[in-house]
């Protein structure tokens, strides 16, 4: 089915029959499970850059309905009011976000090329500030454009016109994130990494799409474009942990075990609370004889979650190993009170008892 | 021989992947080369003609291959299923309720 009928506005997507596909199965989703909020979400997005405006609207409107607190869909929403034109409801979306995220230099941004659109420049200049205050890897996009001259905010025609162009290229980003994973999700690696590239040509400071590009080349095992996705990903966000660990994950399986120990400490640091990190890196430390660094990772594994069987057979052996043969038994009956049919463990148990 | 456990069980998460396992509600560890896997064994996509005898025989083709494929991971010396929905019984993967149906 093509796009017959409807407008598509700005943008410049041809509508091919897998996009069709994908709509058509998502809206069946929806009927088996109206009250999930990602798929109202992605529903709204399909449309949105299918050209129904109206009808994506009301698919927003729902998933935040259904769970407002869903930035995606927060985002989405403003975006197609901008597209729209309807500022005064896309500045009440970007100005209550920004409100509870104050350090959010993505929502500054989009609140600044609002202003930009309307001609309000002042109001404009000052979210501009705000969003290279928090977000300084703005710097360089920013000077292409030229709001950034000489360490001020310079505002001209051409801004404006480059600010048009901010609501189409979120959505169109989006979407084709969205198609990409949806293919890579039935195994189309190719047909993903074409989506995927697209969404990062577009908006090449997401790291989002990055971070998926990476993790699509690693399920492809195309392991160094793998590494060079990820690494981009975090040179725009080093804050995010799971890309460290996606990263070490990676370098495990070219035998990098160095690398992957330098990320997978960074990964640990970034996101504590993750029991699976500290047990990952509690394997990097044991296979390179570090015992109390390991043991002291799988503590706490275990103090995350208990029942991480795994964590407490690894402490066992590694307990045994220091000749502790106490406490690498009281670890293994823990374990077997659980699965009493372990045989591997019942033999180890067994020869130190 | 490789001996390393974080590179094993890097590999063991790819290796799920690549076999189509949706790992949602699998945990897996690597003790010293032997591989633990847990919880509820489940493809991602089923390729079938839709019967519930064609899904029983390509989950557990499934098994089977990935079984070879871990066990042929260098450096795993062993390999311990702990799936709450299939076990292994002389050789063969069975469906736990399947077994609990033929000895009623």
């Amino acid at each position: 089915m093509g796009s017959k009928g409807f407008e598509r506005g700005p943008f410049k997507v041809k509508w091919f029959p897998i996009y069709q596909r994908i709509l058509s199965e998502i809206e069946r989703e929806i009927k088996i499970h109206p009250n999930y909020a990602d798929l109202q979400n992605q529903c709204g997005l399909l449309l949105t850059v299918k050209g129904n405006r109206k009808e994506a609207e009301s698919y927003f409107l729902e998933a935040l309905r259904i769970n407002p607190r869903y930035r995606e869909a927060v985002l989405n929403l403003g975006h197609l009011y901008i597209g729209m034109e309807r500022w005064s409801k896309a500045e009440a979306v970007f100005l209550t976000e920004s409100k509870k995220h104050p350090k959010d230099g993505f929502l500054r941004h989009v609140l600044a090329t609002l202003y930009v659109q309307t001609g309000r420049f002042k109001e404009a200049a000052y979210q501009f500030q705000k969003a290279l205050q928090h977000y300084p890897s703005y710097r360089g996009p920013y000077k292409k454009i030229g709001i950034w001259q000489g360490g001020k905010i310079f505002l001209n025609e051409k801004v404006k016109r480059e600010s048009r162009k901010i609501a189409p290229n979120h959505h169109q980003a989006q979407f084709h994130n969205l198609i990409g994973l949806f293919l890579a999700k039935r195994g189309k690696m190719a047909q993903a990494i074409r989506e995927l590239r697209k969404a990062a040509e577009l908006e090449p400071n997401e790291f989002l799409f990055h971070a998926n590009l990476g993790t699509v080349y690693y399920y492809r095992g195309d392991f160094q474009k793998a590494v060079e996705e990820y690494k981009a990903a975090l040179r725009i966000d080093p804050s995010y942990g799971m890309g460290h660990a996606n990263l070490s994950y990676v370098y495990g399986l070219i035998h990098r075990t160095g690398k992957a120990l330098q990320h997978l400490e960074k990964a640990v640091r970034l996101s504590p609370g993750y029991a699976d990190l500290h047990y990952n890196l509690a394997l990097l430390y044991s296979d390179r004889r570090r015992d109390e660094e390991a043991i002291s990772e799988l503590k706490k594994a275990l103090r995350i979650n208990p029942n991480y069987l795994f964590a407490r057979v690894n402490l066992g052996v590694l307990y045994e190993d220091q000749e502790k043969w106490k406490e690498a038994r009281r670890e293994y009956r823990k374990v077997l009170q659980i699965t009493p049919e372990d045989q591997q463990l019942r033999k180890r148990l067994e020869r130190i008892s | 021989m490789l001996k390393e456990d974080f590179v094993i069980q890097s590999t063991i998460r790819r290796t799920l992947i690549r076999n189509n396992v949706d790992y949602t509600e699998i945990t897996f560890g690597t003790v010293r080369g032997v591989v633990y896997f847990r919880g509820r064994f489940k493809l991602a996509q089923l390729y079938t003609d839709g019967t519930k005898e064609n899904a029983l025989e390509f989950t557990t083709r499934s098994l089977h291959s990935l079984e070879r494929k871990i066990k042929s991971i260098p450096g795993v010396s062993d390999v311990v299923f702990e799936f709450f929905n299939w076990e292994k019984e002389k050789g063969k993967w069975v469906p736990k309720d399947l077994k609990e149906d033929r000895s009623k």
